[in-house]
């Protein structure tokens, strides 16, 4: 089997690392005169990375066959976290803290729990982001961005 | 003799109001956080990280000491009463400790995991304020090549120590070494794989780092577990504790034996030293220790209250014993030095030979807080709110996540009031995630990340020095040393395997 979620990991860190080594060896030769330049570190990571990827790689394969997969559907709730949070940052500073975290953190309780209960779960991503805007700017003095300035 | 006295004094720190809050929330939050089962008191010191930038040094290394005791004996709450290990380092706990749970004797099981923590939290602490000074004055020794060395065997230690993994290790590690060369070079006017990107001309940030690694990648690990622990909730909510039923009897300790409490301390002392070991191998080791010496063996398991005492002297001895190269050599022993040791970073102190020296006004407070934490605070807390511990299963969930998230995220802000260090913590969170998904330890890509600046340094001024010698790394006397204790350690713990016992298993 070429590809199990795995294999597929580790042939991602493997071009990431190979990338690495050519962006490495751009950099220029790693000695010049006898010293070590900027690019000598970097190759040897790189080809480590690489030699490490590989017996990653082979080991997967000598690996007996995974068992069949639980009847359990796949989640991929964690999918939707980084979707959240990644709207969240874009939101971050132009919608300001409250509306976008208001909506943030009720997300992700309703991810995490179901959708039921949504006043009570407005409430308190309310509570919440109240007492986080308190902790932040208040008790720790960070200036969060708001829609008033 | 002066650091100690200065340690000492340190103590009138703690009648400050304010310290001593910071000092006690920090201790509550690190326990809350170490009795959940799936939340570390790493993840609460990394949540607290950015906070760090408004508090003094002082106040924000006590309150980090704070968190790291609770979050040693924290474990211990759930690994005894519900037999799932709030923390890694309690998981040997929950082989004495929930036995006797079960024959009703729960509480009496909290009070010697107390009494063990508080013993062995209290002797590691004090080792570390008796010997980090002279340990600092021997790192004045170390050279240019012998530190090279030296990082080279931390990274390589805590690679090979990943038992079964070590290719894995090996290769998160590679990763943190490549996070680690992003930036400006350290020797020549040269920045490398920026792409372009002014943003990174600086290096990776050590924050996002730390709460994508600990905070948003494990909230990403919670919400792709399928793992229920309402059943665990719910047997929460049947436990009953008594206040009085805390108190070990005398015979009980009689049977311990001083001797196993101070054994278990020093083995938990000195496996923190060690780079990556943690609460867990000490604890491990500890037990292993205990059992093996024990003229009754065949009890431990079935709740003997020797386990206990030895797998939580031991792990909260690690507290101390990790900090003695995170002091002296800014080498992190487990992933709370790594944080601890990023405090100290965010304020402008290079840990080091001469921190103990030059800075030792801000090391003392931290060791004062720990031994305080150890000997005050772990009784108290266990004695006023004990009986209350158990219902933290009971959290919601969701609000729990949704909090940590929020203060992730903002909290990676806070640093530089910019968007793409809010970006860089999730990229680190997503990379932790499906690292630790895949088996790779993300401790060791952290070390890497946090050791590689200074490894390629020293790498580069060593070979400069010698003019391209390699030799010179066997022909220096304090880089051979390293050299040789990295051969010792890859013959104990790759060529050299332990036998099993069937206990241990086990608990495995």
């Amino acid at each position: 089997m070429l590809m199990n979620r795995q294999l597929l990991f580790l042939y991602v860190i493997l071009a990431v690392s190979v990338g690495y080594l050519i962006s490495a060896m751009s950099l220029g030769a790693p000695t010049d005169e006898g010293r070590l330049t900027p690019s000598f570190f970097p190759i040897l990571v790189g080809a480590a990375a690489i030699v490490f990827c590989g017996v990653l790689i082979t080991q997967t394969f000598r690996a007996a066959p995974a068992p069949k997969r639980s009847a359990e559907p796949p989640r991929y709730t964690h999918l939707w976290i980084v979707v959240a949070i990644f709207f969240y940052i874009l939101a971050f500073k132009t919608v300001g803290y409250f509306t976008s975290s208001g909506l943030f953190v009720f997300a992700l309780i309703v991810l995490f729990s179901s959708f039921e209960k949504l006043i009570q779960k407005a409430l308190i991503s309310v509570a919440v982001v109240l007492a986080g805007y308190v902790m932040f700017q208040y008790l720790f003095g960070v200036r969060l961005p708001t829609l008033w300035g | 003799m002066d650091f100690i006295l200065l340690v000492f004094s340190s103590f009138s720190l703690l009648l400050d109001p304010v310290i001593l809050t910071y000092v006690i929330l920090g201790f509550v939050i690190g326990t809350i956080f170490a009795a959940i089962p799936g939340l570390t008191a790493t993840l609460a010191m990394a949540l607290l990280l950015p906070l760090t930038y408004t508090l003094n040094v002082e106040t924000a290394l006590m309150a980090c000491a704070s968190i790291y005791m609770a979050g040693m004996c924290g474990g211990s709450i759930t690994a005894t009463t519900i037999n799932i290990p709030g923390a890694p380092s309690s998981m040997m706990t929950a082989l004495d400790g929930y036995p006797l749970q079960q024959q009703g004797k729960g509480a009496l099981a909290l009070g010697h995991a107390a009494l063990g923590s508080m013993f062995g939290g209290a002797l590691g602490a004090i080792l570390l304020i008796a010997l980090a000074p002279f340990v600092a004055e021997l790192s004045l020794l170390v050279k240019t090549t012998g530190k090279f060395s030296l990082l080279a065997f931390a990274i390589i230690v805590v690679v090979i120590a990943q038992r079964g993994k070590v290719a894995q290790a090996g290769l998160a590690a590679c990763i943190g070494l490549m996070l680690a060369t992003v930036g400006l070079d350290a020797m020549e006017p040269i920045t490398r794989f920026t792409y372009g990107n002014s943003n990174l001309t600086a290096g990776i940030d050590l924050m996002p780092v730390i709460i994508g690694t600990f905070a948003i990648a494990e909230v990403l690990m919670q919400a792709s577990s399928s793992r229920d622990i309402s059943a665990a909730a719910a047997a929460a909510e049947k436990v009953k504790i008594r206040r009085r039923d805390f108190l070990p009897p005398l015979s009980d300790i009689r049977r311990i034996g001083v001797g196993c409490y101070i054994k278990s301390s020093l083995i938990g002392y000195f496996v923190g030293t060690l780079p990556g070991a943690g609460g867990s191998m000490g604890s491990f080791l500890a037990y292993t220790e205990a059992m093996r010496t024990s003229r009754e063996p065949e009890t431990f398991g079935k709740g003997n209250p020797q386990g206990i005492a030895a797998s939580e002297s031991a792990n909260n001895a690690v507290c101390g014993g990790a900090m003695v190269p995170m002091l002296t050599f800014g080498i992190p022993g487990d992933p709370i030095t790594a944080i601890m040791l990023g405090v100290l970073v965010i304020n402008g102190i290079q840990p080091g030979p001469q921190l103990m020296s030059d800075q030792a006004g801000l090391i003392a407070p931290m060791l004062a807080a720990l031994l305080f934490s150890a000997v005050v605070l772990i009784p108290l807390t266990l004695y006023l709110i004990g009986p209350y511990f158990i219902k933290i299963v009971s959290i919601r969930k969701d609000v729990l996540y949704g909090v940590i998230c929020l203060l992730a995220v903002v909290g990676s802000y806070v640093a530089t009031y910019s968007t793409f260090q809010m970006f860089m913590a999730l990229g680190m969170g997503i990379l932790a995630f499906y690292l630790r998904r895949n088996g790779l330890p993300v401790i060791t890509m952290l070390l890497g990340y946090i050791l590689g600046p200074n490894l390629e340094e020293f790498l580069r001024r060593s070979l400069a020095l010698s003019n391209g010698n390699p030799m010179t790394f066997l022909t220096s006397p304090d880089s051979l040393f390293f050299v040789l204790l990295t051969m010792v350690f890859i013959y104990f713990l790759v060529i050299r395997k332990p036998s099993k016992s069937p206990v241990l298993a086990q608990g495995k």
